[in-house]
């Protein structure tokens, strides 16, 4: 099947997927399709749909056929680098704040529900389910006859005990994620009953699965009171394939194969150690001499993937990456003004402030960007929409954007705004983390050499950034975000006027709106979200990216990709390669 | 054991002759090869701070394409990552490192010879709190002090100064201190005093020239643990403005491409290696000029 | 000289008792907001008020003050307000092990290096022998740790890949795999110390030896040489003993860049990660027992001389 004609077909599976009424509770399935011990993919699909979290993203890798696997055998050890970390400081889903966290973690513990990268989501500790009618009802069987790692047997009362301590906003950060639910109930020992207040339809597939849904990632009460919080977060407990054998703060985690899983095909391997590893040298050194075979955590440092290429022991796997990063530029610094983002674009060019801001934007070469900050491993961006988005990306966009990269028109600009040449522009602080400082440089470089203003690297440690940002108090920012599979964590996440990131924290007297505040985007935004056809969706979609795009709401940089590097003694399966994850149980040795 | 001084504690050095300190100085000097050769890099290196503009081949901030090339006729020490040359960031390095050393000993020697003198000179109460107070910094290796204070007060040229010439005025304190008491018992200062004349002309115009020998020679070392602390701080990301090319600064942002790119790892280390290799010999060459036991630290 | 030693002991608790005090206030003047840091991404308002509820931050800062204060008599010095919370004193119980290792390590390397070459360019004073060590010590005070730490990874772990670059493994899990993990980084800080010591031994053999000599003129060859050894080597020994406590000070100065470089949790990198965290309990904990380590040390150095040199004890 080729590219053609899997679009094809993923486009018609969004179609389907999006083909129901909102109000329907159960969102034009049956009462079937929603129990049973396994939800067929097209239920996933509509699932996700109707709870916002459906994309090209999520639909394409199902489609593309598996290659025949090598001869996979059980067994074996495996030694994990985690990189750009000194230490994985928790492990209790509750306190999990790090994506690298919880790569480890989702295979220390089970969810209810498990969703494979063909989206066909399968009971885990689930055995089966069913819904009401009214969709308010979510009735669970559990699974017998599964073990702690401590020995503990697995039943309702560990629902019931993690769905309260995930509730209480004083012992877990993610208890937002079951507000929705009203109550739950425990039938029997085997058996609970979730009561929502109002139908949702990504509860199977977001609040109860593994990866996920930190909130109901099952726990071991009895392996919390005899290790004390603080140790569990060290040495937790779960029912997951691999058991924790031992892990001080900043040495390895040392996992082993749980004798007792329920599903006797998995784990493969026995032993796994995840060595934190901190800096770019260590982490080549430690992969070229072997001592390493997988590589997880943070992103890979750029410059060492042609390396890593060259190399004919390891295999590097490249993925569009879900996120983008831009120069967020102050509307309120006096010189780069922008008071009113409604106007028409015409009227908003003959601003001063304004002629500013695009003339930042279009001096970006991003191009130049990427190949001297990324080693070329990067796309331009020009909107928050991201190619892993697929369907939703604009390529179009990158030849039509006001923002383009355009040097002479960028010059031609500061020159109408009273500044040819630079001369007399105010120095800018761009303010970056220490690890994008070098990022930073090479963008500051650009702006000096196309513009010929001043722009000073400010790196500060993210505690404080993060701070000055949400007041914002800066001039320049580079920044951005990571983890976004749909439109929503883009728009809705960063280009409303009422999005968490958007200046929550500055002096509304002095600052009407904090970065960008458009009122045709926000209304398209609005609307995409609950724009069930995707056709239409996508329209909306790029309608808001492109307002977004054309006036400046910040000046876009580049979207990153995912690098998966590991020996090629390792086998990864498709079905275990989910960018941003870690399935450790189903990888395997040659 | 009488006749062997015991190990200063510094609180009782030998004094020196307070006749002819010059003399002594430049006879030692013209003997001693190795403070001879001290010198001569020491120089050296300070030209090419004052002449960095003129001297160094290329803008040490000017990025290209040529990323991470080795050394060759283009760029003699090679370029970093961002296709900056080595050379040129190294010789505009040379200004931030010797600038820092200079003025924070400066600073710390200014500071911690008032505390010093004033506390031995008048004892009782004041010596008592100013005591506490340096036996209170000494409670801290240097550089601790240093970091930590960085840390609070935030990174940037003058910062750094100040941090580091902060820690290092206990040991100042206790030389000059320690130094006034031994000689505050001598005749000369009874004579000054039964002449009239005030405390401070005493402290300051009397008998702090004769306590200047140990002073001189711990200014040297303090230089050398200066211009290394800088170069610390700068690597930990300390230090001072993350845009102007120290040397810490230049090894911090090349660790992470040692392996493919060596000599961002080897140059710049050779040249603070080799500043504070200078200053060490002619530091060595005052001691024993100036007949100064070793103090240790 | 028991009153001296009582003196000395509560004058050095005071200092600590100053420096716990200090240490408190002025961290919390370091800007950056670390429960914003932590909650980044995930938590609404509601999760910032539980954490910051929870880590106590909402008292006023002198009831902050008192109660971190009286816990830390009885030897709770409060938990981590980053991660997952770990005690303070768990985290510090781990890390000394680190230091400690490395420190007695690089003490070690220093002095095997630094003995044989202090009596070597004492014994043969300005011959060519004398000059070469002479020279190598000052390389070795010269060479900036953390630079002397890069070019031991480049040579021995990226190119032969006989050492591993990071990291630390405990004694109980192998002398092999300790060693071999703290060789590089105390060879790094151990090269500096060796040249100090080296140093101090060959300038007070010297001067000993000078003394012996003058009294022993008369005699000559092998006697003399062996009665200069055997009298002033023991003689050269005492300055060591001051360094001893210098030692510390550069041992932890030391310490806290190298760790940085091999990733190695120890002290100094506690100490780091925490300012840079903002992680007050943390920073509080580690200053205060580098600070204690320091001055006990400092105290036990000034007691032995008090006992060797009585002249002292009445100062």
């Amino acid at each position: 099947m080729d590219d053609k004609d899997l679009i094809k077909r993923a486009e018609a599976e969004l179609r389907d997927a999006y083909d129901f009424d909102p109000r329907d509770p159960l969102f034009g399935l049956k009462k079937d399709d929603m129990r049973g011990n396994k939800i067929s993919r097209r239920t996933t699909l509509r699932l996700l749909a109707a709870g916002g979290a459906l994309g090209m993203a999520q639909v394409l890798p199902g489609l593309r056929p598996t290659a025949a696997m090598a001869a996979a055998h059980g067994g074996g050890e495996l030694n994990c680098a985690w990189a750009g970390v000194g230490e994985i400081t928790t492990l209790d889903p509750a306190q999990i704040g790090q994506v690298l966290q919880f790569q480890i973690a989702s295979n220390i513990y089970s969810g209810l529900m498990h969703i494979d990268n063909a989206l066909v989501a399968q009971g885990d500790l689930a055995e089966s389910w069913e819904v009401s009618e009214d969709g308010l009802e979510y009735t669970i069987k559990l699974r017998e006859g599964v073990t702690f790692h401590n020995g503990d047997t697995f039943d309702a009362e560990d629902v019931v005990f993690t769905f309260n301590r995930s509730s209480d906003p004083d012992q877990s950060r993610h208890s937002r994620v079951i507000g929705n639910v009203a109550e739950l109930q425990k039938l029997n020992d085997y058996e609970v009953k979730f009561v929502l207040k109002q139908p949702q339809a990504s509860f199977l597939t977001k609040a109860l699965e593994r990866s996920s849904g930190r909130a109901m990632t099952i726990v071991s009460r009895g392996g919390l009171e005899a290790l004390g919080l603080a140790q569990y977060g060290l040495t937790p407990i779960g029912t997951g394939p691999y058991k924790v054998v031992s892990h001080t703060l900043g040495q390895a985690v040392m996992l082993e194969k749980f004798a007792d899983y329920y599903d006797p095909e998995r784990p493969k391997l026995d032993k796994i150690s995840i060595q934190p590893v901190d800096g770019v040298e260590p982490l080549a050194a430690a992969i070229e001499a072997g001592d390493i075979q997988y590589v997880g955590g943070n992103p890979v440092p750029t410059q060492l993937v042609s390396r890593f290429q060259e190399n004919p022991d390891l295999a590097v796997d490249i993925k569009p990456g879900p996120g983008f990063q831009s120069i967020w530029i102050s509307p309120w610094h006096e010189a780069m003004t922008v008071s009113d983002f409604n106007k028409p674009l015409e009227e908003l060019k003959k601003e001063k402030g304004f002629m500013v801001r695009l003339a930042i934007a279009k001096a970006l070469d991003r191009e130049l960007f990427i190949k001297q900050g990324r080693f070329g491993y990067g796309v331009a961006a020009h909107g928050t929409i991201n190619p892993a988005m697929g369907y939703f990306f604009d390529e179009g966009l990158a030849e039509t954007s006001e923002q383009a990269f355009d040097p002479e028109g960028a010059k031609a600009l500061m020159a109408e705004a009273g500044y040819p040449g630079g001369a007399g522009f105010p120095d800018l602080k761009l303010q970056t983390t220490p690890n994008t400082k070098r990022d930073g440089q090479v963008v500051a470089n650009i702006l000096k050499v196309v513009l010929g203003i001043n722009v000073i690297v400010d790196p500060k440690d993210f505690s404080i950034g993060i701070e000055e940002f949400n007041k914002m108090d800066i001039d320049l920012r580079l920044g951005g975000s990571g983890g976004d599979y749909d439109p929503d964590d883009g728009l809705v996440d960063w280009m409303q006027t009422a999005s968490k990131f958007n200046g929550p924290d500055r002096d509304p007297a002095a600052m009407p709106f904090g970065f960008f505040s458009e009122s045709e985007a926000d209304a398209a935004i609005d609307q995409q979200a609950v724009t069930a056809d995707p056709a239409a969706r996508r329209e909306l979609v790029q309608k808001a990216n492109a307002i977004t795009s054309n006036k400046v709401a910040c000046g876009f940089l580049y979207h990153p990709v995912d690098v998966l590097v590991h020996s090629t003694k390792v086998i990864v399966p498709e079905d275990a390669r989910i960018p941003g994850l870690h399935e450790l149980d189903r990888i395997s040795l040659a | 054991m009488t006749d062997v001084s015991v190990k200063d504690l510094g609180d009782d050095l030998a004094v020196p002759d307070p006749v002819q300190p010059k003399s002594r100085l430049r006879s030692v000097f013209a003997r001693d090869r190795k403070a001879q050769v001290g010198l001569f890099i020491m120089l050296f290196f300070t030209l090419t701070a004052i002449l960095a503009p003129l001297i160094a081949p290329y803008d040490p901030n000017e990025m290209t394409l040529d990323m991470m090339t080795n050394p060759s006729g283009t760029h003699w020490l090679g370029t970093d990552d961002l296709g900056r040359d080595l050379l040129s960031r190294i010789i505009w390095g040379t200004q931030i490192s010797l600038f820092v050393g200079v003025s924070t000993v400066a600073l710390a020697l200014v500071g911690g010879v008032i505390l010093g003198v004033v506390a031995g000179y008048y004892g009782g109460w004041i010596d008592n709190i100013i005591m506490r107070y340096i036996d209170l910094q000494w409670a801290f290796p240097n550089f601790i002090i240093a970091v930590y204070l960085v840390a609070v007060f935030g990174t940037g040229l003058l910062n750094v100064i100040v941090a580091i010439s902060l820690a290092f005025l206990d040991d100042f304190a206790r030389i000059a201190r320690s130094m006034v008491l031994t000689l505050k018992e001598e005749q000369f200062v009874d004579a000054a005093r039964v002449q009239g004349f005030s405390d401070a002309r005493i402290m300051f115009r009397h008998i702090l020239p004769n306590a200047l020998a140990p002073l001189i020679v711990q200014a040297t070392v303090s230089v050398s643990y200066a211009i290394l602390g800088e170069a610390s701080l700068s690597f930990l990301g300390l230090g001072v403005n993350p845009n102007t090319p120290t040397w810490g600064l230049i090894l911090a942002d090349g660790r992470s491409f040692i392996s493919q790119a060596w000599w961002l790892g080897v140059y710049p280390g050779l040249a603070i290696m080799l500043v504070v290799l200078s200053i060490n010999f002619v530091g060595d060459g005052l001691r024993d000029a100036l007949d100064v036991r070793e103090t240790g630290s | 000289m028991a009153s001296y030693i009582l003196r000395r002991l509560i004058g050095s608790l005071l200092v600590m008792l100053a420096v716990a005090t200090l240490v408190f206030f002025m961290i919390r003047l370091v800007p950056g907001d670390p429960i914003a840091a932590m909650l980044a991404d995930s938590g609404g308002p509601e999760a910032r008020e539980a954490l910051i509820r929870k880590l106590g931050l909402d008292k006023p800062v002198l009831v902050q003050f008192w109660k971190w204060f009286i816990a830390m008599l009885q030897g709770d010095l409060g938990n981590s307000i980053y991660g997952n919370n770990q005690p303070v004193t768990t985290i510090l119980i781990e890390a000394l092990p680190r230091t400690m290792s490395l420190a007695f390590l690089s003490f070690i390397i220093a002095l095997v290096i630094a003995i044989p070459a202090g009596i070597i360019s004492a014994t043969r004073k300005n011959t060519a022998t004398d000059t070469a060590v002479s020279l190598f010590a000052f390389l070795g005070l010269s060479m900036p740790d953390f630079w002397l730490a890069i070019l031991l990874i480049i040579v021995f772990a990226a190119n032969l890949q006989w050492l591993p670059a990071i990291g630390y493994v405990p004694l109980a899990e192998g002398f092999w795999p300790w060693l071999s993990h703290l060789i590089l980084p105390s060879i790094a800080i151990g090269t500096g110390f060796s040249a100090i010591i080296a140093r101090m031994i060959r300038s007070s053999m010297l001067e000993v030896m000078q003394a012996d000599y003058m009294r022993t003129a008369a005699s000559k060859g092998l006697t003399m040489r062996v009665q200069m050894l055997r009298h002033a080597f023991p003689n050269a020994l005492i300055p060591v003993v001051t360094v001893i406590g210098i030692a510390f000070a550069l041992l932890i100065s030391g310490a806290v860049v190298v760790e940085n470089v091999f990733a190695i949790k120890g002290l100094g990198r506690v100490l780091i990660q925490g300012i840079q965290n903002r992680d007050y309990p943390v920073v509080q904990g580690a200053v205060l027992v580098v600070s204690a380590f320091f001055v006990l040390s400092n105290l036990a150095v000034d007691l032995l001389y008090a006992v060797i040199d009585p002249r002292i004890r009445y100062s």
